[in-house]
């Protein structure tokens, strides 16, 4: 579904991200754990071209992304993203929210947007929040939203940078709940996170970055229980105790 | 004492001020419709030029530039004056009031775009690309996402900019439009008393006071984080 191949990204000098390598089935759901500063997000944000790469191949369902002539806007309806930091429109509903890119991007009539952005917000757990501004959401509400929002794309595959960071620590359950719940639908997912609870829980992959290299990966069992690099076993240390 | 009484008697004369009355909300009239013509010009002119300031259109976003600090950097009376008595030169003949609302369309444009242009520059980077993440173009971005986000926001300093343009329509006296300001001055001439002058000042806070409230109240709702 998703395969990258020898990605490198460089800010200026910094050289953020140094030869990725790695794979993503359909259905199977990629964890990146490492520290801060160590590329995740930037890796993220190239599967779906919000950075553009500054060498090395990105596939999307076997079609190459990083060529010249890709059509950024087609590749950026396939993979839906969600931000740490939501990024809810805030002069919009959540119904708005939710709605707008099928109605805009999709040209879906409003009628069918509506019943679409309905139905995901239904799933997400806000039936009776549809009408509500975002400002007077709670953050775990409006992350949930947000998700709605990607969702009613109909994405290929999902991209979530972070999305529990910014939350108050009770409201964590109910966003990762809904992503559980993505899970179990064989949603593809490529998820940066620091909840080391819900990676090992749903991770079918996990993967260690540190400095801008896959230090290692492996299934979460091994990378959790067994990790093989010393720099691997410092981080969870650190963040486990 | 006496003189308290001379200066009622020529700023404060009741009798001169229902004399001149009609005449100066004549020229309130005139005041009113330049200035609204002008700044909606000017919205326009700003809205476009921020715009293409923002998405860095190589040539374009210069040229604009150059036009904002044109205009922006020298005296309006100047500009007014360029328009209507310097513009002939090259075949270009305006009447009076067009050339008056050309040149005060072009000099509230510049204003504006900079309003706008700090307002878009002001939405969270964020709004940007969760847009762009759900598959739109930057133009439906900037149309649906970013505008309409903008316009809430530079609604008080649009709104200011008005009350600025208001005060300065006075400047259009220089090529004969009998505005309000103008308008008094000849009232006051006409009645050797410049009580007129008084009377204008009172119908120009009455148009701009209302205003200036209404900005207080909409940056109160602002910052309460109201929609």
């Amino acid at each position: 579904m998703i395969k990258i191949v020898d990605l490198h990204k460089k800010f200026g000098h910094l050289h953020v991200l140094k030869g990725i390598n790695l794979e993503v089935n359909k259905g199977e759901v990629l964890v990146v754990i490492g520290p801060s500063g160590s590329g995740k997000s930037t890796l993220l944000r190239c599967v779906n071209l919000l950075e553009e790469p500054t060498s090395g191949k990105i596939f999307l369902e076997d079609l190459e992304i990083t060529g010249k002539k890709i059509n950024k806007n087609f590749v950026r309806q396939r993979v839906g993203m969600v931000f740490q930091s939501f990024n809810l429109f805030p002069h919009m509903t959540a119904l708005g929210n939710v709605e707008l890119a099928p109605k805009k991007v999709l040209k879906m009539s409003s009628r069918e947007a509506e019943r679409i952005a309905t139905e995901l917000l239904n799933r997400v757990g806000l039936k009776d929040k549809i009408d509500v501004y975002p400002n007077q959401l709670s953050g775990g509400q409006k992350q949930r939203v947000a998700i709605a929002r990607a969702l009613a794309m109909n994405p290929a595959a999902m991209l979530f940078d972070e999305v529990t960071s910014a939350l108050d620590p009770e409201l964590v359950k109910e966003v990762l709940d809904v992503m559980k719940d993505l899970v179990k639908i064989g949603m593809t997912m490529l998820v940066v996170t620091h909840e080391m609870g819900f990676a090992r829980e749903v991770g079918s992959h996990v993967i260690f970055m540190d400095e801008g290299v896959i230090v290692e990966d492996g299934f979460a069992a091994e990378i959790f229980d067994n990790p093989k690099h010393l720099r691997t076993k410092a981080f969870l240390d650190a963040v486990l105790h | 004492m006496q003189g308290l009484i001379d200066l009622v008697d020529k700023y404060f004369s009741i009798s001169v001020i229902r004399e001149v009355l009609p005449f100066l909300l004549k020229g309130a009239l005139l005041t009113i419709i330049f200035s609204a013509a002008s700044e909606f010009f000017g919205i326009i002119l700003g809205l476009v030029s921020s715009i293409v300031r923002v998405t860095r259109t190589k040539v374009l976003s210069q040229l604009m530039i150059v036009y904002v600090d044109l205009f922006r950097g020298t005296p309006l009376l100047m500009q007014i004056i360029f328009v209507y008595y310097a513009l002939p030169y090259l075949g270009i003949n305006l009447p009076a009031p067009v050339a008056g609302i050309v040149a005060l369309s072009l000099n509230s444009g510049a204003y504006v775009s900079e309003i706008f242009r700090a307002g878009i520059e002001s939405i969270e980077k964020g709004q940007m690309e969760a847009a762009r993440s759900l598959g739109m173009s930057y133009a439906q971005a900037m149309r649906y996402i970013i505008i309409p986000q903008t316009v809430k926001r530079v609604l008080p300093p649009l709104t200011n900019e008005f009350v600025a343009l208001i005060k300065d329509s006075s400047l259009l006296s220089v090529i004969a439009i009998s505005e309000l300001l103008r308008t008094a001055r000849e009232m006051m001439t006409w009645k050797l008393n410049p009580s007129s002058l008084t009377a204008a000042a009172l119908i120009y806070l009455i148009i701009t006071l209302p205003l200036t409230r209404l900005v207080n109240r909409m940056e109160g709702k602002l910052k309460r984080g109201e929609s």
